[in-house]
């Protein structure tokens, strides 16, 4: 056999592939970057040329990852930028109301279409019966997040927070940004505009610093969580055939799986936003470190905390009528910040738990505010934090409430620790590897930015070097697979 | 192009000459014992980037195979009537499936060699040169494989355990075989589709779509279902195996194997 170049499976790399979405740990993206950096650095000082270059870019990724859908993108942004300009130029309170709630209602039905038909489908089938067939949908990547970054620029300048952006094409930028198409972080336009229109060039620390925090987000999610996720996939898929001890572990696992993965793709987007010139925040601030679940959800996920919280919680009333209002609020955000995350009741679980821990919290404050702190005090408090948030990541996990069920009764009906030493034996190097991340999770914040630093200014050869270790860490544990069962008995 | 984008565009293009170059370097490169995984990119590039030219017409050699090796689709041998020495190998799923099939052995006069290797995987048995050892100490003229099961969630499957499945239908060479594939509780992540690619025409039972009564594992079948699992194999076998032989109704439930071999699960 010869093989030759077939130039139609060459072009068919770069079409829409349902199965094979171009995300940031795909080779492809990263051979594509190779050429866009260059063009990106020629053109960085000439405005409107590098815009239009980037946006370019940024459709064919979203083509890449959802097909013809990246054309909703392109009709989203215009309508928001056109009913953002139409809001600013009216004097009649009624005309911009409206135009706020087309907007809004527009970009949710969308939204809600595509990600919600098949969960209030199969509710209704249950509810009243019928023939119901799921519709075959492909879910636009990154939809959840534009939808609400869009919304957040509309009902800001709505408010009068922001002026409008003058030129589509500027909010055509912000919007298909790509590296912030993908999980976020949900960057705000009063944050992001003045950036784009300062358009100052990409210093060498934010350049360096930026492959830092790329090369700690592939770390985090194609090392650690990809690998960690086999086993807490095995025990999850099967809880019954794993005893109480192989369930907590996979639990334990599934928290930190969760945290390396939102954070591990939130670190690659803030650090290509950071080689391209633009400080797109920070996203989450080591949450598992937090002694209260107010103070977790400061740190986790924190700019769709931050959405929640002014589009949600403070328009609800926030707490500004009363007690038992403040707390009715509450839920209503956590169970939306819920099913946000996924259309299904568990995911509606997760949020309401979290929204009776907050409004516990809040109801305990005065109590818990007269409580000396002491190491003692600090670390009771980090572990009941720490073992509600782990224990609400098992609805978040689980396919359905029975397996939710199964895990943790599992955990406390069936619990041994005579099967420590036999999973530390068989499964060491995940083991291993759950205690690394653990305690990297630890690592003072200051030794973090003194690494980042040292980074910075090392050699560009221990960079390379740096870099050459990291890709072949992905190769190793790409291909290394945990072991299944223990021995099960038949 | 300023110096530091310069920097960081050469970082990132000397990085990816170094596994341009590595992916051309063989599969299982060791240094100082540890196994070093070398990229797939020119494999990805041989896969999705070229297109295969056949040199010749695609004509059967003497033995029915085509230049690839393998049988067209639909061929089968006629069916062996003979007598057989039957190796079944695989993972714990032949605690259920191995019974049922020394109860057809027993009323057709062949004789069964089980080896249970718990916990395996087409890596333990690629891996190893286990097979060809049994192969050589028991000579059979039939072999049946029950894996897979083990490896349901293995990542990039298709790339990891290719070279190891290959090894063993290497091992097995011209000997008449059945694959059982595994009994899925979940969906896999592509062994039935691995071994649906690599194994010969009819000598590949996919078991993923089947109804199983689970025991409390929730993974392996009960024994009843299990013995309806083996039933339906080889009912499959009468109208499809490439390599039919007879197997005879049986009169009692399960029987046991001339020989049963036990090894303990791979660490």
């Amino acid at each position: 056999m010869l093989n030759v170049i077939d130039i139609t499976q060459l072009l068919s790399q770069f079409t829409f592939n349902r199965d094979e979405p171009m995300l940031f740990t795909s080779g492809l993206f990263w051979v594509l970057f190779l050429v866009f950096l260059p063009i990106y650095a020629c053109l960085k000082s000439r405005r409107v040329k590098m815009m239009v270059f980037v946006i370019a870019f940024s459709l064919f990724f979203f083509y890449k990852s959802s097909g013809w859908f990246f054309l909703l993108l392109v009709a989203t942004s215009f309508i928001d930028w056109w009913v953002a300009q139409f809001i600013e130029s009216s004097k009649n309170r009624t005309e911009r109301r409206v135009a706020l709630t087309v907007s809004l209602v527009l970009s949710l039905s969308v939204l809600l279409f595509f990600k919600y038909s098949n969960f209030v489908m199969s509710n209704l089938e249950a509810l009243i019966g019928g023939n119901f067939q799921p519709l075959d949908l492909i879910l636009p990547v990154g939809i959840s997040f534009y939808t609400f970054r869009t919304i957040s620029y509309v009902v800001d300048v709505y408010k009068g927070k922001i002026q409008p952006v003058d030129d589509y094409i500027d909010y055509l930028f912000f919007l298909s940004y790509f590296p912030c198409l993908v999980a976020g972080p949900i960057v705000r336009a009063c944050d992001f505009m003045p950036q784009l229109r300062e358009n100052k060039p990409a210093t060498r620390e934010m350049i360096y610093g930026g492959l830092w925090l790329v090369m700690l987000g592939v770390l985090k999610k194609a090392v650690f969580a990809d690998y960690i996720a086999q086993y807490n996939n095995i025990a999850f898929g099967n809880p019954t055939g794993y005893t109480g001890f192989e369930l907590l572990m996979a639990v334990l696992g599934y928290t930190m799986q969760i945290y390396c993965d939102f954070s591990g793709y939130s670190d690659m987007a803030i650090g290509l936003g950071s080689i391209m010139g633009f400080n797109l925040g920070i996203n989450f601030n080591y949450p598992y470190r937090s002694l209260n679940v107010s103070e977790f959800w400061r740190r986790w996920h924190i700019t769709l905390s931050q959405w929640l919280r002014d589009y949600v919680y403070i328009p609800l009333g926030g707490n500004r009528k009363g007690k038992l209002r403040q707390h009715f609020n509450l839920m209503v955000t956590m169970l939306l910040g819920g099913l946000w995350h996924g259309a299904a009741w568990t995911f509606v679980v997760w949020g309401a738990g979290h929204g009776i821990a907050l409004c516990v919290h809040k109801l305990c404050k005065p109590w818990l505010d007269r409580i000396e702190s002491t190491p003692f005090t600090r670390f009771v408090s980090w572990l009941i934090t720490f073992s509600l948030v782990a224990l609400l990541w098992v609805f978040f996990r689980a396919s359905t409430f029975q397996t939710a069920g199964q895990v943790i009764s599992g955990i406390f009906t069936d619990f041994e620790w005579a099967y420590l030493p036999v999973f530390l034996e068989r499964r060491s190097t995940w083991c291993i590897m759950l205690a690394l991340i653990y305690g990297l999770h630890f690592v003072p914040v200051r030794l973090w930015d003194k690494m980042r630093d040292w980074f910075i200014n090392t050699h560009w050869m221990v960079k390379l070097l740096m870099f050459i270790v990291l890709v072949q860490l992905v190769l190793q544990f790409a291909s290394a697979t945990v072991q299944p069962f223990l021995y099960s008995q038949f | 192009m300023n110096k530091p984008y310069w920097g960081l565009w050469s970082l990132l293009f000397v990085a990816l000459v170094f596994f341009a170059v590595m992916s051309l370097l063989p599969d299982d490169m060791r240094i100082g014992g540890q196994e070093i995984k070398t990229p797939s990119l020119a494999q990805d590039i041989k896969e999705h980037v070229t297109d295969s030219v056949p040199q010749k017409a695609d004509t059967l050699d003497a033995d029915g195979r085509l230049p690839n090796g393998r049988h067209p689709k639909g061929w089968r041998a006629p069916v062996d009537t003979t007598a057989k020495t039957i190796l079944f190998i695989g993972d714990s799923m032949l605690e259920g499936l191995a019974p049922r099939l020394a109860a057809y052995c027993d009323k057709s006069g062949h004789k069964l060699i089980e080896v249970i290797w718990y916990s395996s995987s087409t890596l333990c048995w690629g891996k190893t040169a286990r097979l060809t050892e049994l192969i050589r100490t028991y000579h059979p003229n039939y072999i049946m494989v029950c894996l897979g099961a083990n490896e349901l969630y293995v990542p990039d499957i298709k790339r990891v355990r290719r070279p190891h499945l290959k090894k063993m239908l290497a091992e097995i060479g011209d000997i008449p075989y059945l694959w059982i594939g595994p009994p899925n509780w979940v969906e896999d992540t592509g062994i039935n589709d691995l071994l649906a690619q690599e194994v010969d025409e009819g000598c590949f039972y996919l078991s993923a779509n089947d109804h199983f009564d689970r025991s409390r594992d929730g993974a392996h079948p009960t024994r009843a279902s299990a013995q309806k699992w083996m039933d339906r194999v080889i009912k499959w076998m009468g109208s499809n195996a490439a390599y039919p032989i007879k197997l005879n109704p049986p009169t009692q439930v399960t029987s046991r194997a001339s020989r049963i071999v036990i090894y303990q699960p791979p660490v």
